[in-house]
């Protein structure tokens, strides 16, 4: 008894402060980060201003309303078809600013200004004038963390719109990203638009991602091919959140 | 100089572990910031990994390995992704796609394990004998530890197998030298304001 009272009285402050250094961590780590990013919210505020730079905007914008529209051509050719069409309802979208970027460079992703306080879920589709950019996979209320396409561990189910050859893209580095195709042998070339594909249960389908850049079909187990995403994601500053309800 | 602190041992003590856990949050704040000039070939300072390493340089391997671990539980939850990830090779069948569903986070490697290793090897290495105390030995050992650090998470990465290992390795070679350029230019401004108040704390401590 004497002794355990001994080693408390010289240890015990610093096992508690242990105890308690620890359990914050701890704390910080199940709530993932949700207390620092919005202490960085409000820290980074008195230096945010101005409205979004709306001229460089509309470059991209042209791009992707470029892709958009072969997409919606064919897309219209095929609603002819069908004469069960409806009309999606379409939600609200929220544009917010990147206020932060991923904590760790093996990590490609970005925090944004608007949370659950204005309404932003996880699981909603972020995109910029270029086209798509990520997915929410975080909330605070005055934050949002988006995983970005150009993670190596993000996934996007795919379509060339030119011919609806169907794959998936998933991240590389810098900007470009892999198409990797369900057909052996599909029928694709430089300069394709690619879009998401409808049967994506994490993306509405018809967002433009990118251009196909270099082709290698003789990958194995499935052709593949370089795509260039359209979305400046390096040097963009604004992007939209849409509402979107993952299919799962 | 703060007269207040001088006259009262405990107030001193509260004072210095407020200066640690504020200096600790205002790395962890800087992390997702793009501050101009910090940033080359678009990575940043590891910022914890330099904090890890001025706090374990003069203190035990306990201290050095707590700190890493409590720091990387931290880094951890900033970077999880909780929310499911559709993988790899698995959705050639496009039906079959909700089937495979995972949850990212448990394989994810951990920041844990880098600065635990960073602290320790930092609390470990004989610094009376083979280096000076000076801005040149900390940002020599953050250039280190900072290569030690993103080894580890490419490892990790490898033995895991999400990703493509020949990508992680080229991709390892582009984030380690840059950060560690980066990070051992950038330690002074954490080493030094901290080196010098626990100097001035240890200086106290010994005439009272």
């Amino acid at each position: 008894m004497f002794t355990v009272r001994r080693w408390w009285e010289r240890y015990g402050s610093q096992f508690i402060l242990i105890g308690i250094v620890l359990g914050v961590a701890l704390f910080i780590r199940q709530t993932q980060g949700a207390l620092i990013f919005e202490l960085y919210a409000h820290a980074i505020r008195p230096f945010q201003t101005g409205p979004p730079p709306d001229e460089k905007w509309r470059e991209g914008e042209v791009e992707r309303l470029e892709g958009q529209l072969t997409a919606l051509e064919k897309q219209n050719e095929e609603l002819k078809k069908l004469l069960d069409y409806k009309e999606e309802q379409q939600l609200e979208s929220i544009s917010a600013r990147i206020i932060g970027r991923s904590v760790d460079h093996w990590w490609q992703q970005i925090i944004l200004d608007q949370g659950s306080n204005e309404g932003v879920k996880e699981g909603y589709v972020v995109t910029s004038p270029g086209g798509l950019v990520g997915r929410v996979i975080k909330v605070t209320p005055h934050t949002s963390r988006v995983l970005l396409i150009s993670d190596p561990t993000s996934r996007v189910g795919a379509k060339l719109s030119r011919n609806n050859y169907m794959g998936y893209i998933r991240g590389g580095t810098k900007g470009t990203a892999t198409m990797v195709f369900y057909e052996k042998v599909p029928n694709v070339k430089k300069g394709d638009q690619v879009v998401t594909s409808p049967a994506s249960q994490l993306f509405p389908p018809g967002i433009h991602i990118g251009v196909v850049e270099s082709v290698h079909l003789q990958q194995n187990p499935a052709p593949e091919v370089e795509i260039k995403l359209t979305a400046p994601i390096e040097f963009l500053e604004w992007v939209t959140i849409h509402p979107h309800t993952t299919k799962y | 100089m703060l007269k207040f602190l001088e006259a009262a041992p405990r107030l001193r003590h509260l004072f210095n572990w407020l200066i640690i856990v504020g200096s600790a949050l205002l790395c962890l704040l800087i992390l997702p910031a793009r501050l101009p000039g910090t940033e080359l070939m678009g990575i940043r300072p590891n910022w914890l990994l330099i904090w890890v390493v001025v706090w374990s340089v003069k203190r035990t391997v306990w201290q050095g390995a707590l700190a890493g671990i409590a720091l990387g539980l931290i880094q951890d939850g900033m970077t999880a992704i909780n929310v499911p990830t559709v993988p790899d090779q698995t959705i050639f069948t496009l039906s079959d796609e909700t089937k495979v569903v995972v949850d990212i986070a448990l394989s994810y490697p951990s920041h844990i394990i880098s600065l635990t290793i960073v602290g320790v090897l930092t609390a470990r290495i004989q610094k009376q004998r083979y280096i000076q105390e000076d801005f040149i030995s900390i940002a020599l050992i953050v250039f280190g530890m900072a290569v030690i650090a993103e080894t580890v998470t490419a490892v990790q990465y490898s033995l895991q197998g999400f990703r493509n290992p020949a990508l992680v390795w080229t991709e390892h070679q582009r984030i380690a030298l840059s950060s560690a350029i980066l990070s051992s230019l950038w330690a002074p401004v954490v080493y030094y304001p901290l080196n010098r108040w626990w100097e001035y704390l240890n200086s106290k401590e010994q005439t009272s």
